[in-house]
């Protein structure tokens, strides 16, 4: 039997073998860690826009449009968002798998702690605005993610269907005029039976929800009225006779 | 002499940073241990082995800033050790083949394996129980063999195969179980 210890110290001594520098060691570690930070950060990202996107929405809409609150939701739902806080949780441990020490925490520990973590900084980021800054950013740059998402402004911009929403340019008795969320313009004609909310200014300026029937592409007869934030409930619903007392 | 062996497994890693004589005190503490677990898993000859072992210390050497103290020093150089032998499989494509285990570490197996409270006798026997266990699988026999006879408590496997606590035990539970099995197929009943 050959002597292993002399003959491995003098190939490494003829080799001139050395341990590799830490730099060596630490780069990819930090490489790893360096993907698992931006893949939580996605993650935040993709929680942010997802709050956005679902506390955004109007939903006493169904009610407006005898529609099931269930199906509503199954509609509205942001699927690509939650598919993608879906492949982050699988992505993070993947990564914490991959790092030095990753074995050793059990699958539940490392899913827990990053769908805890990538919630708490998405809704930081959802606090801060970022959800809509996202969301407002794929909708300019994404033809395709704008066609499939459900915003509030697609919500409302459903004449045919009775929703239509947009900035008041001029105001009289029976009739405003509101340029609609796409810039065309509409005339909307109020009558004895509409529902003006009670935070509702009908002032020039103002950006309003209007729910009733489209007459055609420039006419629309208002059944209710409500301010574009909010349901504008505060205090009772009125009709238009009380309306016009208030102007 | 009694100072170095005195000296910490750490101790002994800081100290091979900086000369690499030092890393003969290393090699020293963990070559048989080493070498039977080369030999264990591989089940090759002792000449194969070392040629291997010399491979695997000079990794351990390279890795020397690599080595994290929170780890056990011989789990690290078993971690080393294990995935030098699943390379080195990989490059020839071929499995152990022989059978070079003593006849205790044969027995710790066994009796892990098939919870038998007597003694074998039957040579017969147990040499038919050494066939099923050389055909399980390598991933089976290496964790059977780090468990019974190594004698690993579940930490220290986790830290060598790198896999969570949960695999190691189903790994030693399923290698147990496919044990079983191929005795029942081989119709062993001793």
């Amino acid at each position: 039997m050959k002597n292993l210890i002399q003959d491995t110290l003098n190939r490494i001594k003829n080799e001139q073998i050395v341990p590799e520098p830490r730099w060596k060691i630490l780069v990819p570690k930090l490489g790893i860690w360096t993907v698992l930070g931006l893949i939580v950060l996605l993650g935040a990202i993709a929680v942010s826009v997802a709050d956005y996107l679902l506390t955004q929405l109007d939903w006493e809409m169904p009610a407006s449009m005898h529609q099931n609150v269930f199906v509503y939701g199954a509609i509205v739902f942001p699927y690509f968002w939650v598919v993608l806080i879906g492949l982050v949780v699988a992505g993070a441990f993947w990564g914490v798998r991959k790092t030095e020490t990753g074995y050793r925490f059990s699958w539940l520990k490392i899913i827990s702690v990053t769908v805890v973590g990538v919630a708490v900084i998405g809704f930081l980021m959802s606090t801060i605005g970022w959800g809509g800054r996202f969301n407002g950013m794929m909708m300019r740059d994404m033809p395709y993610y704008a066609q499939h998402t459900v915003t509030k402004e697609t919500q409302w911009m459903q004449p045919e269907k009775g929703f239509l929403a947009g900035m008041i340019v001029t105001v009289s008795n029976d009739v405003i005029v509101i340029n609609d969320l796409q810039g065309s313009a509409w005339n909307v004609r109020l009558n004895t039976e509409t529902l003006v909310r009670p935070s509702v200014s009908l002032a020039v300026g103002q950006v309003i929800k209007i729910i009733g029937t489209r007459q055609d592409t420039q006419n629309f007869v208002a059944s209710e009225i409500r301010p574009w934030m909010g349901q504008g409930m505060m205090g009772l619903g009125q009709g238009r006779g009380m309306m016009g007392a208030d102007r | 002499m009694d100072e170095k062996k005195a000296l910490t497994d750490n101790n002994l890693v800081e100290l091979a940073k900086e000369s690499s004589e030092m890393f003969g005190l290393l090699m020293e503490r963990y070559q048989g241990p080493l070498f039977h677990y080369v030999r264990r898993i591989t089940q090759l000859p002792a000449e194969d082995v070392q040629d291997l072992l010399q491979e695997v210390f000079i990794k351990i050497y390279q890795k020397l800033n690599e080595y994290d103290v929170d780890l056990k020093f011989s789990s690290w150089a078993y971690r080393i050790a294990h995935n030098h032998v699943v390379d080195y499989f990989r490059k020839v494509s071929a499995r152990p083949q022989s059978n070079v285990l003593e006849d205790y570490e044969w027995e710790k197996i066994i009796h892990a394996g098939i919870n038998i409270e007597k003694d074998i006798t039957n040579k017969d026997c147990v040499t038919k129980i050494k066939a099923c266990i050389q055909e399980l699988p390598m991933n089976y026999r290496e964790v059977l063999i780090l468990r019974f006879v190594e004698e690993k408590d579940y930490e220290e496997i986790m830290d060598i195969l790198r896999k969570p606590k949960g695999t190691v035990a189903t790994l030693i539970a399923r290698g147990k179980d496919e044990l079983r099995k191929k005795m029942q197929e081989n119709n062993i009943n001793c």
